[in-house]
């Protein structure tokens, strides 16, 4: 594939980190402005080390997989802050916080049982971990991402909100990577080009959806003063309607 | 096998919610005006000293002295039934409020989007009330857990998931009567006859 193509979600994310950096979105979404920073960081360190004539391809192997290994950390990190968001702002209940967890080990059981049934083959140890654990962050965040979309048809939430958008882009990724990670595992590799060329283009769209929903600011969520000080005009007829209703 | 199997029904659940959320993003164009025809004659009436009394511990406790236990059960029944209900009502206004709030959300007077805003957080919480404690009464009334297990308290369920159903279903009301007071005064009548 064109080394240029390939570039195509770096120049992106680069665009999507100066979107974030306007916004301030850094307050809002810590986490997801670290992850940013990183993948345009872990971009530019592959594309040094491809270009660079002084290192052969082990050292690229190395580096990508490391970098793998971050992308999935702070993956993780990203789904966990973007669940917190959510239900904080739902129910302060205790089992709120048990639900990233067992969504955490789900995740990592069915990763693991998926690679007992169809083992990862590569020539490193530690690159079949990181790939197995890379299955297990993909699981997390169509779990989070379903999860989520569920709860606006049935609690009504207004859908149009960072944290929304967030999973959204890393839903959308995750849930084509997994797909063609499993027809590739599935029906063999004839799909290799498939799966390389599909994985760029849905990781495009997701850094995309990402630059849309971070492009307009986010419309405050909770009441503000100006509620306590109405008019008294306002206030009369409020308390009218008060009044009727008990 | 069961891996697999798992594998696929995720990327499914995960491929429906991208159409779903498609589909969101499309319909949000054009923007659909809702005003108050769109919301007061959707509401269902509920009715609030109903609920307060089917929570209410004394009135169980009453029920439960008074009445032999295959009597006693059977009224516990309806009583569920009648609560299931209301609290049926409940989502069914409160997402009838949600929607009119989504609509209130785009004007440009700071004041509306702010009620709006207020209407909505109440209407989730309510929302989330109900879902929980449908599920809890579905649960009940289908294992006839009065039957199998010891006596189902409705009083429990005033407060389900850190929610007061009653007391947030009350501020969603208040938020409403914000939300609407500039409208004709038998506007506002019907709406207060109808939430």
């Amino acid at each position: 594939m064109n080394l240029l193509l390939r570039y195509v979600p770096l120049g992106l994310l680069a665009l999507l980190l100066l979107v974030l950096i306007r916004r301030r979105a850094y307050r809002v979404c810590p986490c997801f402005f670290v992850y940013t920073a990183y993948g345009v960081a872990a971009g530019v360190a592959r594309l040094m080390v491809r270009l660079s004539i002084l290192l052969n391809a082990r050292d690229y192997a190395v580096t990508y997989w490391v970098t793998e290994g971050g992308y999935d950390l702070l993956g993780i990190l990203v789904m966990y802050e973007v669940l917190r968001t959510v239900l904080g702002s739902l129910t302060r209940d205790w089992r709120a916080r048990l639900v990233f967890p067992a969504v955490l080990c789900g995740a990592l059981g069915l990763s693991l049982a998926r690679a007992h049934a169809i083992p990862v083959h590569f020539s490193s140890h530690l690159a079949s971990e990181i790939m197995i654990g890379e299955i297990a962050v993909r699981f997390v965040q169509v779990f989070v991402f379903a999860g989520l979309v569920t709860l606006v048809p049935v609690l009504g939430f207004k859908w149009r909100q960072y944290p929304f958008g967030v999973a959204m882009g890393f839903g959308l990724y995750a849930t084509i990577a997994l797909l063609t990670t499993t027809a590739f595992s599935d029906f063999g590799t004839r799909f290799t080009f498939l799966w390389s060329v599909v994985s760029l283009v849905a990781y495009s769209l997701a850094v995309l959806i990402w630059i849309w929903f971070f492009s307009v600011p986010q419309k405050e969520q909770t009441p503000s003063s100006e509620l306590s000080a109405p008019s008294p005009g306002d206030l009369k007829q409020y308390k009218d309607a008060l009044r009727r209703m008990r | 096998m069961f891996s697999i199997i798992f594998t696929w029904v995720i990327v499914a659940w995960g491929a429906i919610a991208c159409i779903y959320m498609l589909r969101c993003a499309w319909t949000r164009f054009p923007k659909r005006d809702v005003d108050a025809d769109d919301v007061i004659p959707f509401l269902y009436p509920v009715d609030i000293s109903l609920a307060e009394s089917i929570l209410d511990p004394a009135t169980e406790f009453e029920c439960r002295w008074r009445l032999e236990p295959r009597r006693f059960r059977e009224a516990q029944r309806k009583r569920m039934r009648l609560y299931l209900e209301l609290t049926r009502r409940m989502a069914h206004n409160a997402r009838v409020l949600v929607e009119y709030a989504d609509a209130e959300k785009n004007s440009r007077d700071p004041r509306r989007v702010n009620v709006a805003a207020a209407v909505q957080e109440k209407a989730i919480g309510v929302r989330l009330y109900s879902l929980l404690t449908g599920i809890k009464l579905r649960f009940w009334l289908l294992l006839r857990a009065d039957v199998l297990n010891s006596k189902p308290v409705l009083a429990h369920l005033r407060t389900t998931g850190d929610i007061d159903g009653l007391e947030t279903y009350g501020a969603l009301k208040t938020a409403a009567a914000a939300a609407f007071n500039k409208l004709p005064p038998d506007a506002i009548d019907s709406l207060t006859r109808n939430l």
